[in-house]
């Protein structure tokens, strides 16, 4: 009971301090350009982009693609800098030493940024609501939110995998662009997969998102929570691996600069 | 005309604290300052960390403007005619920034002699020389990321000669330099003060006030304590001798006891490894020791020295400083 | 001014843009911003456009190029006063004879000629991914049409410099404005696709222009009159901001001066 308790407190501070340390700097108008305009700018251009393509009836195709697109802003970005934020802190061998349970640890961080990464979809359906007449209403709620939060899961896991190269490269930001750009591509968020040739759609199927994305079309179109539910599985447990993977190589980096005292140069 | 006039310069900045309820705070860094500089005089301002002699050199620079007060270089006013300025004065603030890490040493300065309006040719060669006497002439096709930080502060100086200035400030030069570097440093300014160029040094090293200028302004706390040769500081303690004791630990009360000694000008104590060296300024010289030792009686008592007081004593009477 | 003196700013005009192309060549984040952000958005515009009959392949890549382009401009020349600050080198810029306005000239000229690398990389991708057809129509008023987007660009950059330097949260403000000038500009899609209030502020950006131009003489979809119109409105704006430059950096410069924020403390 008492080590529950314990790791409990050790997931909110973490989980607080992570989150604070890197928006202490946050004033309304650096949260409204990077949370408002930036969001609501991509999705504005990809979707006027599609409507351009394919006429304004495919609008929600793309609005809906570009909504869930942006939980990789914190997926990606928000945690990877949680972790590397340790680096250059110089905290890492602290943590590294302490009995934590590391898994907690991780969790912790990356909690904080999958609540906000759903608020930052929520408020992009919102736009494609206000601007491209996106029809919620055949949707299941619930069901939109749990793909929602699903789907921010399995990104935030990706980026707990990015997060652990960034521990030992200094291209951090290259990676992050890349993949946040990458994501755009091939997670079906505006090219449907079924249009790619067969070992593009098999890279996308193996990114977070894809499923996401899919499942959402699906349901705001009037699907069941049953008719998705393979489709969330995959993406829950997609999340699960990549979690898996990043912690595996955290492990893997902190038992080597151990073994070589090397944790200095984290 | 004088190189450098300054009159009643004064430097405020408004800082505010807290993050919630922000109060505005006034630092005041240089207090109504006043000094001139001859042309060719190697002129040193001396005093501690935070005493204001960066923001001085800042603002006579025209990097920073004065909150009040004027400065004149060569006659130029430092707000109004910072452009005509700036083409004949040469500046180092040292340290690792103010240069370009992925170019080489040669690329630097190839940069710098370009903005500085050198003419190429010129600038060939000049540069190969300046690399010759600060010691790089064979680390000039590096990149600047893998220099020491004492090579960066010898890049800093072949630097701040490309364009052959007529004034030059150099705020802490030998800060990071080896003791044969520093060594050599102070004959290059040497030289330099040989070819008439006027030159404002900053620096906390007593010694190296001593050693190479004609006259010194004792800064402290944004404030001119003392403008005067080395000589004419020194002679404001010659009145004063140096009484240096080795102690072993001193306690407050017993130093609170000689502070007040009627004949005892200053005291300060000073940590040297396990040693202590208590150092007090007296008119009676080494009729005081006898007194002394009875006040500091019970405790340890090593080495007793009565010596000539230096610079730094008066410097450390000028600055007021207890230690 | 002096005719020597002109010599010299040229020269050190010159210096700044070779050593911008110095350092800037084994940057990663220019290397991402030059090259595969615009390749990515090419290769989504490629199957969103071209293979829906909306586009052609040329229109993909000078569009994608010209994504580029502005991202460019926005963090690589935009920061060009920024960046000697973040480096520690911005004292000895300010205090040294050669007006800081020549130095972001050559800078943003190194950045832009470097971007031009967006379109090669586009062009690259379009002739062998996608086996697309890429002749330029009008290959002479392309040719102008790229040399003034330059020009304009450039002077451009000398106006967005000074101002970057206002705000610490600038950064913040440079990704909220990077897509939104990729739509008023008109690069990937058509303004009329806009609400009809935006198009005033798309006129009076030279980024607009440049991309009616590039367009238009690429696909050769338009006339002389029209080419020349763009062209004219690129050198008008181009001429306003370099106008407004000088004073500009001047008055942000003695700012930072006053504010003893040359330094990062």
């Amino acid at each position: 009971m008492r080590k529950l308790v314990l790791n409990l407190r050790l997931f909110i501070d973490g989980a607080l301090l992570s989150y604070i340390a890197l928006f202490r700097w946050l004033q309304p108008h650096t949260y409204l350009a990077s949370k408002v305009v930036m969001p609501l700018a991509q999705i504005l251009f990809f979707t006027l982009m599609g409507i351009f393509a394919s006429g304004p009836g495919n609008a929600a195709f793309y609005a809906i693609g570009n909504a869930i697109h942006l939980a990789s802003i914190n997926g990606i970005y928000g945690v990877t800098m949680s972790i590397g934020g340790d680096r250059w802190s110089g905290a890492l061998p602290y943590i590294f030493g302490t009995p934590a349970n590391r898994l907690v640890l991780f969790s912790g961080r990356a909690f904080f940024h999958v609540l906000d990464g759903m608020l930052g979809v929520i408020m992009g359906l919102a736009w494609g609501v206000l601007l491209f007449g996106l029809d919620l209403s055949q949707a299941d709620l619930g069901a939109l939110a749990l793909t929602i939060l699903i789907t921010t899961f399995s990104t935030s896991g990706l980026g707990l995998l990015l997060g652990c190269v960034s521990l030992v490269s200094i291209e951090t930001m290259f990676v992050n662009n890349t993949f946040y750009f990458l994501l755009l591509a091939f997670s079906g968020a505006n090219i449907p997969l079924t249009e790619m040739p067969g070992w593009m759609q098999s890279v996308g199927w193996a990114l977070p998102l894809t499923r996401g994305i899919a499942a959402s079309r699906q349901l705001i179109a009037g699907s069941t929570l049953a008719e998705v539910a393979p489709l969330l599985a995959g993406e829950f447990l997609l999340g699960g691996l990549y979690i898996l993977l990043g912690y595996s190589l955290f492990r893997w980096f902190e038992f080597q600069a151990k073994r070589r005292g090397t944790l200095e140069a984290f | 005309m004088d190189a450098v006039e300054v009159r009643s310069l004064r430097r405020v900045y408004r800082t505010t604290i807290g993050v919630l309820r922000r109060k505005a705070k006034e630092v005041v860094a240089v207090d109504d300052i006043s000094f001139s500089l001859r042309p060719g005089e190697l002129f040193g301002l001396l005093g501690p960390n935070g005493a204001g002699k960066t923001t001085t050199v800042k603002m006579l620079t025209t990097l920073l403007i004065p909150t009040g007060g004027t400065a004149l270089i060569l006659g130029k006013d430092v707000v109004h005619q910072a452009d005509e300025i700036r083409a004949r004065i040469g500046f180092i603030f040292g340290g690792e920034r103010g240069l370009y890490w992925r170019l080489s040493g040669i690329d630097n300065l190839r940069y710098f002699a370009s903005l500085y309006h050198v003419e190429p040719a010129v600038a060939r060669k000049r540069i190969a020389s300046l690399l010759e006497l600060v010691g790089l002439a064979d680390r000039g096709k590096e990149k600047v990321e893998g220099y020491s930080r004492g090579m960066m502060q010898r890049l800093h100086i072949a630097r701040t000669l490309l364009h052959d200035p007529e004034v030059l400030f150099l705020d802490e030069p030998t800060i990071g330099l080896d003791p044969v570097g520093a060594r050599e440093l102070r004959q290059v300014i040497r030289d330099l003060q040989a070819e008439k160029k006027t030159i404002l040094l900053t620096t906390h090293y007593m010694f190296e006030a001593d050693a190479l200028c004609q006259r010194v302004a004792v800064i402290n706390k944004g404030k001119i304590v003392a403008l005067d040769t080395p000589e004419a500081l020194k002679s404001n303690v010659a009145d004063l001798a140096v009484v240096e004791m080795e102690v072993f630990g001193v306690p407050q009360d017993v130093l609170e006891r000689v502070r007040s000694l009627p004949f005892v000008d200053t005291v300060s104590l000073e940590n040297v490894d396990q040693r202590q060296s208590l150092r007090v300024q007296t008119r009676r010289g080494s009729e005081a020791v006898p007194d002394l030792v009875g006040v500091l009686s019970g405790l340890r008592v090593g080495r007793v020295i009565v010596r000539e007081p230096t610079l730094e004593d008066a410097y450390v009477r000028l600055v007021g400083g207890e230690a | 001014m002096k005719p020597g003196l002109w010599r010299q700013h040229l020269r050190a005009g010159l210096a700044a843009f070779e050593v911008t192309l110095r350092i800037n060549a084994p940057d990663s984040f220019v290397l991402f911003t030059i090259v595969v952000q615009p390749l990515i958005i090419a290769i989504m515009a490629m199957w969103m456009l071209v293979e829906r009959g909306a586009a052609n392949a040329l229109y993909v890549v000078v569009g994608s190029g010209m994504t580029g382009l502005w991202s460019t401009l926005l963090f690589l020349g935009g920061n060009s006063i920024n960046w000697e600050r973040w480096t520690g080198t911005l004292e000895l810029m300010v205090g040294q004879p050669t007006p800081v306005a020549v130095i972001v000239f050559g800078k943003n000229a190194a950045v832009v000629f470097q971007s031009l690398l967006s379109m090669v990389a586009s062009y690259t991708v379009a002739a062998i991914l996608f086996r697309q057809p890429l002749s330029v129509e009008q290959p002479l008023l392309f040719a102008v049409s790229l040399l003034l987007t330059m020009v304009a660009f450039v002077s451009f950059g000398l106006v967005i410099a000074p101002l970057f330097l206002l705000s610490p949260a600038v950064q913040h403000f440079q990704n909220a404005i990077e897509f939104p000038i990729y739509m008023l500009g008109g690069f990937l899609f058509p303004i009329a696709l806009l609400p009809g209030w935006t198009t005033p502020f798309s006129y009076l950006l030279a980024p607009f222009w440049a991309a009616r131009a590039l367009h238009g003489a690429s696909t050769g979809g338009a006339s002389l009159e029209e080419l020349a119109f763009d062209w004219g409105m690129m050198l008008l704006l181009g001429a306003i901001y370099l106008l407004i430059s000088g004073r500009l950096i001047e008055r942000m410069l003695r700012k930072a001066r006053s504010e003893a924020t040359l330094r990062l403390e």
